[in-house]
């Protein structure tokens, strides 16, 4: 019975194959929007994610803070408050952190004959290479001779090179920096390996320079733009932020000064934007469901009308009303089903289309599929009812005379 | 068989009533061929819809087999219909969608009966009206004689102790008439109780009995030979 409804469903939807579909229309962009953005956002996370934990997951960044602007005051970074020795009190002190190695940037014009570029200049120490896990590919990075010397070398980033250089080897050359009206002349002594950009900056358009150096020639002051803090493990990160904070806090009188991020915390807020993000689409995708629902309640109601004379013959054939009421309430549900299943399929196809544009991975989570088809099938039962219900109580004689 | 006593049935459009049956009665007989016979408007379909429990009476008694059915509802007399009362229109009324071997089948659906011996009572009863070679067939494959034989078939399916048929030769040619009129001869010797509302002389002369409406009364009540 039940089986044979579903068949004459089937087949009555088949014999307006433009009507089903256009009738469909809504329920398969619904379905397929759900699952194409679960699938993208979830791919992109997942991608986003990877990228950090690339980064090493024990890193904290410690930055100068920004007061708040208001009554009228400007919001203002903290300036002159990172030193040397602090960074050195840091490591001494925060048990869980293991090194602080300070981070100072510059952006400014690289030149090279005819050629310029900009890009920054990045003060650090040696300790950055394994920090960030990133090393020279060619010639070598800075020494600790150079930085306590002050030397007057630099190791570039591979898309300079490219950019500045082309095939030439550039290691022995010098190369020239403009910042703040000043020239600054440094001898290349190393070309870095490639890395992929991560979402602290780009590593490959960024030139790196002994500390001591840049606090000499390129700041002439004493004082460093940020650390970078790494934890002695991922475990252990988030007592380093807690250790810090206070250490910190205690040596300004006031956590105004400065600003922790850590890659724990960058996690947590990627997270939250694309789940944001999903939330804000999924909510897209159900009114577009909704507006799906409306359309098959349309077509149910005039798929009625038509068959008026149809139910009449039924009923005189011994039909109950709750036998007519399946009967289009099964039609109504085959119909949101079936836009469900190509929905889904559509919703596959999209998110591995765009996952391989993006390069990322296709993500496909199984509640994902079964909540947008049940959602499918919830909108052919709360569509599907009201004409369902008005085909059930036609009255007999008046179906039967319908012309 | 079948009894109805004052039977009324009064049709309400807003302001204006239409007293379409003014208290009819009469009882018939298991096994009898009633011919009902009045010109248009004097009620016929009417008093069809009434007797085949479609419709329910503004007043009066109907007593199907002894059992009052005048007061049940809907899904009650949906039953009846199913169990007692095998119709035949005009129109043939089929259902174009379906094949004729589904269209037989539909009441025994209702009726709850299993898949296999559904098929198999349809195909039987379709094989009796002639038709045992078309069973795949659309009803738009199929000539209105043969159609008309298809609706015979599926009034016949489940049994029933009344057949009515409304004018069921009013669209067939007067050749088809004849075979059709032959075939509800045919299951009236078999014992199967029969009304039928015509036009035609030629068809009610097939009735042991014929009943005159005009203006929603009984004019006449005859028995012929
Ligand atoms: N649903 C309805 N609403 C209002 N009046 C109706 C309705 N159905 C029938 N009538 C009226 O009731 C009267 C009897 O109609 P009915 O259809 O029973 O006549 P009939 O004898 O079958 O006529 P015909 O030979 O033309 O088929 C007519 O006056 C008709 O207009
Ligand atoms: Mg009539």
């Amino acid at each position: 019975m039940l089986l044979e409804t579903i068949k004459i469903a089937i087949r009555s939807l088949w014999s307006n194959k433009m009507r089903t579909l256009l009738s469909m229309l809504g329920i398969i962009i619904g379905v397929g929007a759900v699952i194409a953005v679960i699938a993208i956002a979830s791919g992109t996370q997942e991608q986003v994610t990877s990228r950090i934990a690339d980064l090493g997951s024990n890193l904290i960044t410690i930055n100068k803070g920004t007061t708040r602007g208001y009554f009228g005051r400007l919001s203002t970074t903290a300036e002159e408050v990172f030193t040397l020795e602090l960074g050195e009190a840091i490591e001494e002190f925060c048990p869980s952190v293991t090194r602080v190695i300070p981070k100072s940037q510059a952006s400014g014009y690289f030149i090279m004959g005819d050629n310029n570029i900009q890009a920054s200049v990045i003060g650090t120490t040696v300790e950055y290479q394994n920090a960030n896990k990133y090393y020279p590919e060619k010639g070598k990075f800075f020494s600790q001779y150079d930085l306590d010397n002050a030397s007057n070398v630099i190791v570039l980033g591979s898309e300079l090179v490219d950019e500045l250089y082309g095939d030439v080897n550039p290691i022995g050359s010098k190369i020239t920096f403009y910042y703040n009206k000043h020239t600054f002349i440094f001898n290349i002594i190393g070309v870095m390996e490639e890395k992929e950009r991560g979402i602290t900056g780009d590593f490959n358009s960024s030139a790196y320079i002994p500390i001591t150096t840049y606090l000499n020639m390129i700041s002439n002051s004493r004082y460093i733009g940020s650390f970078i803090a790494q934890a002695a493990s991922a475990d252990e990160a988030g007592q380093a932020v807690e250790q810090i904070e206070y250490m910190l806090t205690k040596h300004f009188g006031g956590d105004e000064e400065f600003s922790l991020m850590s890659q724990d915390e960058l996690l947590d807020t990627i997270t939250e934007v694309t789940g944001s993000m999903k939330l804000m689409l999924s909510g897209i995708a159900a009114i577009s469901l909704l507006v799906g629902g409306i359309g098959i309640m349309n077509i149910m109601l005039v798929s009625v009308t038509e068959r008026t004379r149809e139910i009449g013959i039924r009923k005189a054939l011994g039909a109950k009303r709750r036998n007519i009421l399946s009967q289009f309430l099964i039609e109504s549900l085959t119909l949101s089903s079936l836009g469900g299943i190509v929905g889904v399929i559509i919703g596959w196809l999209g998110a591995f289309g765009v996952a391989q544009i993006g390069g990322w991975p296709l993500i496909i989570s199984v509640p994902t599929v079964v909540l947008a088809f049940s959602f499918s099938l919830l909108v052919g039962v709360f569509f599907g009812i009201y004409p369902a219900i008005k085909a059930a109580k036609l009255d007999p004689v008046i179906a039967l005379s319908y012309e | 068989m079948l009894k109805i006593e004052n039977l009324t049935k009064i049709y309400k459009n807003g302001e204006i009533e239409v007293k379409a049956l003014k208290g009819i009665s009469f009882e018939i007989k298991k096994g009898e061929m009633v011919a009902i016979m009045g010109p248009s408007g004097s009620g016929k379909s009417t008093l069809m819809h009434l007797l085949g429990c479609l419709d329910r009476p503004t007043s009066g008694k109907y007593y199907l087999k002894g059992n009052d059915v005048a007061g049940l509802g809907d899904d009650q007399l949906a039953d009846i219909r199913n169990n007692y009362i095998g119709f035949v229109f005009q129109q043939f009324n089929l259902l174009s969608r379906t094949s004729i071997l589904h269209n037989v089948e539909v009441p025994l659906i209702y009726a709850g009966v299993k898949k296999n011996k559904r098929r198999k009572i349809a195909t039987e009863m379709l094989e009796k009206v002639g038709l045992g070679h078309r069973l795949k067939h659309y009803p738009n494959e199929i000539s209105g004689g043969q159609k008309q034989r298809v609706a015979i078939a599926r009034a016949l399916v489940n049994n029933p102790a009344l057949i009515l048929a409304d004018e069921p030769t009013g669209n067939l040619d007067t050749k088809t008439e004849e075979e059709i009129m032959r075939v509800f001869r045919d299951l009236n010797e078999q014992g199967h109780t029969i009304i039928l509302v015509t036009h035609e002389d030629s068809v009610a002369e097939h009735a042991q009995r014929i009943i005159y409406l005009v203006d929603g009364e009984i004019r006449r009540d005859e028995v012929i030979a």
